[in-house]
C-alpha cells in the first residue's frame, strides 16, 4: 500500500484506501455538526473533553466554523475526488478500454503521491497554533486572506487545495490521454462503456477548470502570504483589490466542480441500470450527447452562486436562464434511464439497490436545483439550508450511493471476492432512508429560513421552533453515521472471508469481466479485439445461439446478428442491434 | 506482451503534452484574468505614483526566452548527441532569465514597488512569479533531457512547453512594457 | 405550515413564496411521476423466472422524440413560464430600484464583524452630516413607504438577510450592493446575516422595526435632533457615510 507502484491497480487501491480513511473523517465531522444542531452549547459525549477540552468538551463557535470548512473540504477534495475519480477511474478505465495500464503509469504514481502530500498538509493544518482552517471550503476573500483569517492553518489549506488539484489535473492527463491513445482495437467511441464516457468528461472539466481554482489558490496565497492585494477591499484594511474576483475564479471552478463530481456516477449508473436489468442502455448515444452537453454548459452557469453579490441584472439573468438550460440535457439523460429499466428483466443485487437509490435521490435533489436558478426564489433561498439540502441530496448522497454502487460491483474484480448481499442490502436501506429524511428535511428548514453555519439558531427568534426538527435531521443523521459502519464491516470481512468470486460474477459484457479475479499485472494475456458494445444484453440472436442474455465486447461479431436469410424463408423481423 | 515501455516514443506524448498545455493555459488565463478585471477597476493603469519598470532587462529576458525557444527547435533537427548539448544551451539561458527576473524583483522591491506595494506590484509579482516557477519546472525538464538524451517526439514535446512558456511571457510583457 | 417561512409582510414577497408554490406542484408532479414509474419497473420488471427483457437500444429516431420531447416539454412548461415570470418580477419589482420615488425611505448599511451599522440621512437629506440617524443593530422605518438600503462592508462579505421579507443581499467590502423592500403593516421582525463571516457569524442578528408613518417621522425627528447635539466627526461610526449618489 504504501510501494511506489505505476501499477494503475495499485495506485488505484492507494486512492481507495486514502479516500476512504477521509471519508470517515468527514462524517464524523458532520456527527460533529449534527450534535451542535441537535444539542447547542452541549458537551459532546465520548470524544467531547478529548477533543474540545479546551472549551470544557462543547463545541466552541471557532471549532465551529473549523468544523464545517472541513467537512466541506475533506468530503469534497479529499474523499469524493480520491475515490470517485482516483480510484474507480484508475481501476476501470484501462481494463473497459482494453489496455494494460494508463499512458503514464509514472505520472499516475505521482498523481497518488501527490494527493497523499495534500492530506499530509491539510491533517497539519489542525494542529497549527492559531487554529484549523475556517474560512468554509468556499473560502471566500476577505474571510479567507490574513485580514479575516490571519495563521498558518489557512495557509496551509490553500496549499493542501492546490496540491490536490494538481494531483487531479495530473489524473486528467492521464486519464483523457488514455482513453484517446488505448483503445484496444475495435473499441470505437461508441463502444466505450458509460463509465469511461463520465471518465473522459470529468478530465476534460478537471483539465480546464481545476487550474483556475488554482489560480484563485495563487492569488490567495500571495494575498496571505506576500501582501499582495487581489482580494484585500474595506475600510479596515485597505486595498484595492476585489473580493468577488474571488468568487468568479471560485465558481468558474466550483460549478464545474459539481458536474466533475457527478459525472463519473452517472456515467456508473447508466451502466450498471443496464447490466441489472439485462438490457441496453437506453439512448446511448443520446446520454453521450448529454455528458457532453452538460460539460460544454458548465462553466457558464456559475454566476448562480452569486446572485445576492450585485451584479448587473443581465448579467445574472443569463446565469439564470443558463442554469435552466442546463437542466435540459440532464433532463434527457435521466429520462434514458427510466428507458433502461422499463421492461426488463431486473435484477435486485446490492449494487442495483445503490443505483435505483440513486435515481430516485438524484431526481429529488436535481428538481430542488430549479428553485435554486429561479433568482427570484433565491434572493430568499440563498445561503439557507435549502441549499445544504440540495447539494447534498445531489452531491453526497447520489455521489456517495454511486461509490457503493461502484465499490461493490467492482470489489469481486478488485479482490477476488463478493461483498456479502445481506449486509449490503441492509446498508442499503438505512442509508437511503436516513438519507432522504436528513437532506429531506433540510429543505424543509431552509424553506422555514434557517441560514446555514449558524453555530446557534436559537439566537434567532423565528429559528427557535425548527430545534425539534434540526433534532429529527441529528437523529437520523446519526443513524446514518451508524450505517456505515456496516459497509466499512462488510468491507474488510469480504476481503477475507467474501464468496470467491468468478470470472464474471455479474455476468455483463465490458472486457474487465473477461479477466481473472483480481487481474493480474498486466491486465490482458493478449489485448482483446472488440466487436460488440458495453451493453449487448437481453439480444435474441444471442440467447438463440448461446442460451443466456449477455454477450462479451469481444466475442465474435457474427453472435448478435440475426442469423443469415434463407431464401425460403420471410425476412425475420430485425430488432436494433447495436453496431 | 509485457508491460507497456515507460518511455514511449509515439503520439501518445504530444497528446498528453498538449492536454497539460491546456491546464496549465487555463491557470494562466485565469491570471490574466485576475489582471484585467484589476486593471480595469483601478482608476489609473499604472497606479499614479508608480516606479516605472525595468524595460530594457525585461525586454532583454524576452530575447533570452526566444533563443532557448530557437535552440530547442533548431535541435529537434539535430543528432541525439548535439541535441543533448542544445539542451544544456537552452537551459543555460533559461537559468538566465531566472537570474535576471529575481534581479528584477529585488529592484522593484528595493524602489518600493514589491508585491505588498499595492496593485500594480499584486499583479507584476504574481504573474511573474508563477510564470517564473514554470520556468524552473521547464528547466528540469531540460535537464533531463540533457542527461539522458530524448527522441524525436518528447523533445518536440519540451519545445512546444518551452514555446508555451514563452507565449505566456510575451503576453506578460505585452502588458506590463507595451502601451 | 407548522415549520413554514415567517410571515411575508412585504408588498413583493408573495412573489417569492409563489415562485415556490409553483415550483413545489410542479417538481412534485414530476417526481411523483417518476417514483411511479420506478415502482412499476420494480415490481413488475423484475427478472423473475421466465422473463425476458425487452431487447432494445433505444436508439431509434421515436425513442429520441420521445426523451427530447418529454424534456423539451418540461423545460417550456415549466422552466420556461417560470422564467418569464420571474425575469419579469426581477425587471418590474426586486430590480426597480425606487430611486426617484417621492417618498423613498434611504438606509446607508455598514456591515461588520459583528453588527449592522444603519444610517438615515435625516432632514437635509445627504449622509455624512450633523443630523444623520445612525443606529446599531437596529432599523426603524415606515410602514408603505419603499426603503432603498446601500450597502457596504468594512472588513468581509456579510450578507443582510430579511427573512420577513423573503430578501437578502450581500455587503462587499469595497463595493456598494442594493436593496429595496416595503412593508406591509408595522411590527418588530428579526434580520440576520447570511453569509459565514467569521466566528460570531450567528450572532449578528438584529432588529427591523416598521413603524406607522406618523409615529416614524416623530422618532427620526427626535434621533436627528440627538444626531445633531451629540456629533463626534472623529467618532469611528463618522466614517461610514457616503455620498449616496457616489456608488
Amino acid at each position: 500500500m504504501l510501494s511506489f507502484s505505476r501499477d494503475h491497480k495499485v495506485i488505484a487501491k492507494q486512492f481507495l484506501a486514502l479516500g476512504l480513511a477521509f471519508l470517515a473523517v468527514g462524517g464524523f465531522m458532520a456527527m460533529l455538526i449534527r450534535w451542535q444542531m441537535a444539542h447547542p452549547g452541549a458537551p459532546v459525549p465520548l470524544v467531547g473533553h478529548v477533543l474540545f477540552g479546551a472549551s470544557g468538551g462543547i463545541i466552541s463557535p471557532a471549532a465551529y466554523t473549523s468544523l464545517f470548512t472541513m467537512h466541506g473540504t475533506i468530503m469534497i477534495f479529499f474523499a469524493v475526488t480520491p475515490i470517485l475519480i482516483g480510484a474507480f477511474g484508475n481501476f476501470c478505465i484501462p481494463l473497459m478500454i482494453g489496455a494494460r495500464d494508463m499512458a503514464f503509469p509514472t505520472l499516475n504514481a505521482l498523481s497518488v503521491w501527490t494527493m497523499a502530500a495534500a492530506t499530509a498538509v491539510l491533517t497539519a493544518s489542525f494542529f497549527v497554533p492559531l487554529g484549523a482552517p475556517s474560512a468554509g471550503w468556499t473560502a471566500y476573500a476577505t474571510l479567507s486572506t490574513a485580514v479575516g483569517t490571519p495563521g498558518l492553518g489557512q495557509t496551509l489549506w490553500v496549499v493542501a487545495i492546490y496540491l490536490n488539484g494538481t494531483s487531479s489535473v495530473m489524473g486528467a492527463v492521464n486519464y483523457i490521454t488514455t482513453i484517446i491513445r488505448e483503445r484496444a482495437p475495435g473499441m470505437t467511441w461508441f463502444r466505450l462503456p458509460l463509465t469511461v464516457w463520465g471518465f473522459l468528461m470529468t478530465s476534460i472539466l478537471n483539465a480546464l477548470f481545476v487550474p483556475v481554482l488554482a489560480a484563485g489558490m495563487v492569488l490567495l496565497f500571495f494575498d496571505r502570504v506576500f501582501g499582495t492585494q487581489f482580494f484585500i477591499a474595506g475600510s479596515t484594511i485597505k486595498g484595492g483589490g476585489d473580493p468577488i474576483l474571488y468568487q468568479h475564479l471560485f465558481w468558474l471552478f466550483g460549478h464545474p466542480e459539481v458536474y466533475i463530481l457527478i459525472l463519473p456516477a452517472w456515467g456508473i449508473v447508466s451502466d450498471l441500470l443496464s447490466f441489472f436489468a439485462r438490457k441496453p442502455a437506453y439512448g446511448y448515444r443520446v446520454t453521450v450527447g448529454a455528458f457532453c452537453a452538460v460539460t460544454a454548459l458548465s462553466s457558464l452557469v456559475y454566476g448562480h452562486h452569486m446572485f445576492t453579490t450585485g451584479m448587473s441584472p443581465l448579467l445574472g439573468e443569463s446565469f439564470m436562464v443558463l442554469t435552466m438550460i442546463i437542466s435540459v440535457p440532464a433532463v434527457v439523460l435521466f429520462l434514458n434511464w427510466l428507458g433502461t429499466l422499463w421492461r426488463g428483466a431486473m435484477r435486485l443485487d446490492t449494487p442495483m439497490l445503490y443505483c435505483l437509490g440513486l435515481v430516485f435521490t438524484f431526481g429529488v435533489g436535481g428538481l430542488t436545483g430549479l428553485f435554486l436558478a429561479d433568482i427570484v426564489a433565491d434572493l430568499y433561498l440563498h445561503d439557507t439550508y435549502f441549499v445544504v439540502g440540495h447539494f447534498h441530496l445531489i452531491m453526497a448522497a447520489a455521489v456517495l450511493l454511486a461509490i457503493f454502487a461502484g465499490i461493490t460491483f467492482w470489489f469481486p474484480k478488485m479482490f477476488g471476492r463478493m461483498m456479502n448481499e445481506r449486509l449490503g442490502k441492509l446498508h442499503f436501506w438505512l442509508t437511503i432512508v436516513s438519507l432522504n429524511v436528513v437532506f429531506g428535511l433540510q429543505l424543509v428548514i431552509g424553506y422555514a429560513g434557517m441560514q446555514r453555519r449558524l453555530y446557534d439558531p436559537s439566537v434567532y427568534d423565528f429559528l427557535r421552533p425548527l430545534l425539534p426538527l434540526n433534532q429529527l435531521i441529528s437523529r437520523a443523521g446519526f443513524v446514518l453515521g451508524a450505517a456505515q459502519l456496516i459497509f466499512v464491516f462488510n468491507f474488510f470481512w469480504s476481503l477475507w472471508r467474501g464468496r470467491v468470486a468468478g470470472e464474471n460474477p455479474w455476468e455483463v459484457g465490458t472486457l474487465e469481466w473477461t479477466v481473472p479475479s483480481p487481474p493480474p499485472h498486466h491486465n490482458f494475456e493478449e489485448l482483446p479485439v472488440v466487436h460488440h458494445g458495453p451493453h449487448e444484453l437481453g439480444n435474441p440472436f444471442v440467447r438463440a445461439r448461446l442460451g443466456r442474455d449477455w454477450l462479451g465486447q469481444n466475442e465474435a461479431p457474427e453472435l448478435a446478428a440475426p442469423p443469415p436469410a434463407r431464401s425460403d424463408e420471410p425476412e425475420a423481423a430485425e430488432p436494433e442491434v447495436a453496431s | 506482451m509485457s508491460a507497456p515501455a515507460i518511455r514511449r516514443e509515439d503520439a501518445t506524448t504530444t497528446v498528453g503534452m498538449a492536454i497539460f498545455l491546456g491546464a496549465v493555459a487555463m491557470l494562466f488565463a485565469a491570471l490574466f484574468f485576475a489582471y484585467a478585471v484589476m486593471r480595469a477597476q483601478a482608476p489609473a493603469w499604472p497606479p499614479t505614483g508608480q516606479a516605472p519598470l525595468p524595460a530594457g532587462t525585461l525586454g532583454l529576458n524576452t530575447l533570452v526566452l526566444v533563443a532557448a525557444s530557437v535552440v530547442l527547435h533548431a535541435a529537434r533537427r539535430w543528432d541525439v548527441a548535439r541535441a543533448r548539448r542544445g539542451a544544456w544551451v537552452a537551459l543555460a539561458l533559461g537559468a538566465g532569465f531566472l537570474a535576471a527576473q529575481a534581479a528584477v524583483w529585488r529592484s522593484l522591491v528595493q524602489a518600493g514597488s514589491g508585491p505588498a506595494s499595492g496593485i500594480y506590484g499584486s499583479v507584476f509579482f504574481a504573474i511573474s512569479g508563477f510564470h517564473a516557477l514554470h520556468v524552473a519546472g521547464g528547466l528540469v525538464a531540460l535537464a533531463l533531457v540533457a542527461a539522458r538524451g530524448a527522441g524525436p517526439r518528447r523533445l518536440a514535446a519540451c519545445t512546444l512547453y518551452w514555446d508555451f512558456v514563452l507565449a505566456v511571457w510575451l503576453l506578460f510583457y505585452a502588458g506590463a512594457c507595451l502601451r | 405550515m407548522p415549520y413554514g417561512p415567517p410571515r411575508d409582510v412585504s408588498i413583493d414577497g408573495h412573489l417569492v413564496d409563489g415562485a415556490f408554490r409553483y415550483l413545489t406542484v410542479a417538481t412534485s408532479i414530476c417526481f411523483a411521476i417518476v417514483v411511479l414509474v420506478l415502482a412499476i419497473a420494480v415490481l413488475f420488471h423484475r427478472g423473475r423466472a421466465g422473463r425476458v427483457a425487452h431487447y432494445t437500444h433505444g436508439d431509434r429516431r421515436r425513442h429520441l422524440a420521445l426523451s427530447l420531447g418529454v424534456a423539451l416539454a418540461l423545460f417550456v412548461g415549466i422552466d420556461a413560464v417560470l422564467a418569464g415570470r420571474s425575469l419579469g418580477h426581477l425587471e418590474t419589482r426586486f430590480w426597480a430600484w425606487p430611486e426617484n420615488a417621492p417618498d423613498v425611505v434611504r438606509v446607508e448599511v455598514t456591515a461588520r464583524q459583528w453588527a449592522w451599522v444603519f444610517r438615515l440621512a435625516g432632514p437635509d437629506g445627504r449622509f455624512g452630516t450633523r443630523d444623520d440617524v445612525v443606529t446599531m443593530n437596529e432599523l426603524r422605518v415606515p410602514v408603505g413607504r419603499p426603503v432603498y438600503l446601500k450597502l457596504r462592508s468594512r472588513d468581509v462579505v456579510h450578507s443582510l438577510y430579511l427573512p420577513s421579507f423573503r430578501t437578502k443581499s450581500d455587503a462587499v467590502p469595497g463595493s456598494t450592493t442594493r436593496l429595496w423592500f416595503q412593508a406591509r403593516e408595522p411590527g418588530s421582525f428579526e434580520l440576520g446575516c447570511a453569509q459565514h463571516c467569521g466566528v460570531s457569524h450567528y450572532r449578528m442578528r438584529g432588529e427591523l422595526r416598521v413603524l406607522p408613518s406618523e409615529e416614524w417621522r416623530l422618532w427620526s425627528n427626535r434621533a436627528s435632533e440627538d444626531g445633531r447635539l451629540r456629533y463626534d466627526a472623529s467618532a469611528e461610526q463618522a466614517a461610514d457615510a457616503w455620498d449616496w449618489d457616489q456608488g
